[in-house]
């Protein structure tokens, strides 16, 4: 080997080297907007639909999928769907309909309770007094005043059948929470306060 | 004598000006507490929610309803005001219900009701709220490693300064003592210096290049754009809002679930703009306009503000959030499982969900990470009248603490070490 041809060796080697080191500097980015590049992706990602992914190129290859449940079928261990639709004939006939949750034990008080402090009292408050953090007496970010359910008339009134019709559809300015509690909850919420109203008036109390 | 009665004729006057200012902050006090509890479920003073806006309501059909007497006519019975008016009757044309009868009111309840909203009305909204700043200040841990650094840095070159002094010195009274001495080599070609320069140099080499190779496919500080600046800290932080409002699922699957458009209409029909909040910015700095945001949301799901007795959930189409936290495949995580039975708290593994604008991943996610929890958790193991009563066919654990063996029993030790547990 001539001495030139040594000199050549080792200069490649060196940009090589260099090369190397200032690709592999370079590609470290702090970019927080990509998840960046994994060992296995085939393990990493899954090939089936995961919960969540869009389902939309399922059309394009002719598989029809519906993520909807069939009608009038029941989730597992939730109780028969609500007959009434939300139109003024469902709200006007849902007094009639009884509360299914009659009484709660100890365990499934604790969890209405735990219900209702997740779901409803950021409107209506933890004491039921209608001021929750989103009215905070107006100065919270809720433009309407939710209904006291302790101490309103209307609210002590308001048959069980009415007040689950209004949680299921939602009612003036309040919500529907069809979509995150189920019937069994909703009724349980229903029943927690009631029996929170019974509590407030010292009259007639169930269990607990 | 003179400055006597002077001044208790002042004393006088000041006293009739603050029981007249005292007067007017009582009335519209009593203004607002009434309003709170009369009309607030249905108005607003600068929007229309069940019913009509009532800011200014009294310039209307050329000031009659300035006219206590007409109003009182007209709250304490609109069905049948309604009958001869036509204005109040095209209001229940276009809002689809009529007014509750307030028959008990009393003039003065209404004088004082009419004081308050005009008074909010000239303030102007979110005038009654001093808007909070979002100003925080937060001590940055990299600048004390940084500082930490910079310190021991120095402390190395003074420590190499002294060993050259030290041996300059040993050679110079050497000289004197007439000690034959070699002279001594440069540092640069001293062998056992360029011989700790090379193990430090492969050692800090090696950390990086392994610690790099490691965290290839974690995904820590992921933060990408999402199609709404939603911020949890408005949400879950300001307005305190249960992460499981909108998360429930996560007592009850897999997964923790992302709400459906319907669930932030459950709010966001009544609340179409952002006010009362701190100013948004989104991570390269830029002021994010909260009601442009909320906009985006209504357009989702195909709600029109003008109109939002139109609106029904069936209209909305799904928001595609970019979802961050996500596990290999090749990995089972229930939600439910360290939610309901583990009582994990949410921020032990997203952090302070509650404090950011825009969500990073806060944890690693790694195996190291779980397994590491999974070794110092304790469960809570079966006790009569608490514990979670699945323990209790780990009959030999039971014995173990009876007799003193345990104190403790920890997720490891019932399994959660095991391969099969995740990876199946």
């Amino acid at each position: 080997m001539s001495l030139f041809n040594y000199f050549r060796m080792k200069k490649i080697t060196i940009v090589f080297t260099v090369f190397i080191v200032i690709l592999s500097v370079f590609s470290c980015t702090n970019n927080t907007e990509e998840t960046g590049t994994t060992y296995m992706p085939d393990m990493a990602y899954s090939r089936a639909y995961e919960t969540y992914a869009t389902t939309e190129n399922l059309l394009e290859k002719g598989i029809n999928y519906n993520a909807t449940p069939v009608q009038g079928t029941v989730a597992r261990g939730d109780m028969s769907a609500y007959i009434y639709k939300n139109d003024s004939f469902g709200y006007a006939n849902s007094k009639s309909i009884k509360n299914p949750v009659s009484s709660l034990d100890e365990k499934d008080y604790l969890e209405a309770t735990r219900l209702f402090l997740v779901n409803c009292a950021i409107c209506h408050g933890d004491k039921l007094d209608g001021n929750g953090p989103l009215w905070k007496t107006g100065d919270g970010p809720f433009p309407a005043a939710p209904r006291n359910l302790i101490s309103d008339p209307v609210a002590i009134a308001m048959a069980e059948g009415t007040m689950f019709h209004s949680v299921t559809y939602g009612k003036n300015m309040m919500g529907s929470f069809i979509s995150q509690l189920s019937t069994k909850q909703r009724w349980m919420i229903v029943y927690y306060i009631k029996q929170k109203q019974r509590l407030a008036s010292g009259g007639d109390v169930a269990k607990n | 004598m003179n400055l006597k009665r002077i001044f208790r004729k002042n004393l006088i006057a000041c006293f009739l000006v603050f029981f007249v200012l005292f007067n007017t902050q009582l009335v519209a006090q009593d203004g607002k507490v009434l309003f709170n509890t009369k009309c607030a479920s249905c108005h607003n003073v600068f929007k229309s929610t069940t019913g009509p806006a009532l800011g200014g309501f009294q310039e209307k059909e050329n000031g009659k309803w300035a006219d206590t007497k007409e109003l009182l006519k007209w709250v304490k019975n609109p069905a049948a005001y309604m009958a001869n008016d036509a204005y109040t009757a095209g209001l229940k044309a276009q809002f689809g219900s009529v007014m509750s009868s307030f028959s008990d009111i009393t003039e003065n309840e209404l004088v004082a009701i009419t004081t308050y909203i005009n008074q909010t009305y000239e303030k102007g909204p979110g005038g009654a709220v001093a808007t909070v700043q979002g100003s925080e200040t937060e001590e940055s841990p990299n600048k004390n490693v940084f500082l930490f650094g910079v310190i021991s840095l120095i402390m190395a070159i003074v420590v190499v300064v002294l060993m050259q002094v030290n041996s300059n010195l040993k050679k110079l009274s050497d000289d004197v003592e007439g000690i034959l001495t070699p002279e001594p080599t440069p540092f640069y070609k001293n062998k056992s210096y360029i011989s700790i320069a090379a193990i430090c140099f492969f050692v800090a080499s090696g950390y990086f290049v392994s610690n790099g190779a490691i965290d290839f496919g974690r995904q820590k500080g992921y933060q990408p754009k999402q199609p709404i600046f939603y911020s949890h800290k408005v949400h879950a932080g300001i307005n305190q809002i249960s992460c499981l409002y909108c998360h429930g699922n996560a007592m009850e699957s897999r997964h923790a679930a992302i709400p459906s458009t319907n669930e932030c209409m459950s709010c966001h029909k009544a609340i179409v703009s952002y006010e009362k909040g701190p100013k948004l910015f989104d991570k390269e700095g830029k002021e994010i306009n909260g009601t442009a945001e909320i906009e985006k949301l209504h357009k989702f799901a195909g709600f029109d503000p003008k109109n939002p007795s139109a609106w029904k959930p069936e209209m909305a189409k799904p928001i595609e959030w970019v979802k961050i936290h996500n596990l290999p495949d090749h990995v089972y995580f229930n939600h439910s499982q360290h939610i309901k039975a583990g009582n994990v708290q949410c921020q032990s593994c997203h952090g302070e969900i509650n404090k950011m604008d825009v969500v990073s991943q806060f944890s690693e996610l790694s195996m190291g990470w779980c397994i590491n929890c999974h070794r110092d958790t304790k469960v809570n193991f079966y006790d009569k009248e608490k514990g979670n009563k699945f323990y209790s066919i780990y009959e030999k654990f039971h014995n173990d603490i009876k007799s003193g063996k345990m104190d403790s029993v920890t997720v490891g030790d019932i399994g959660g070490l095991e391969c099969q547990k995740c990876h199946y």
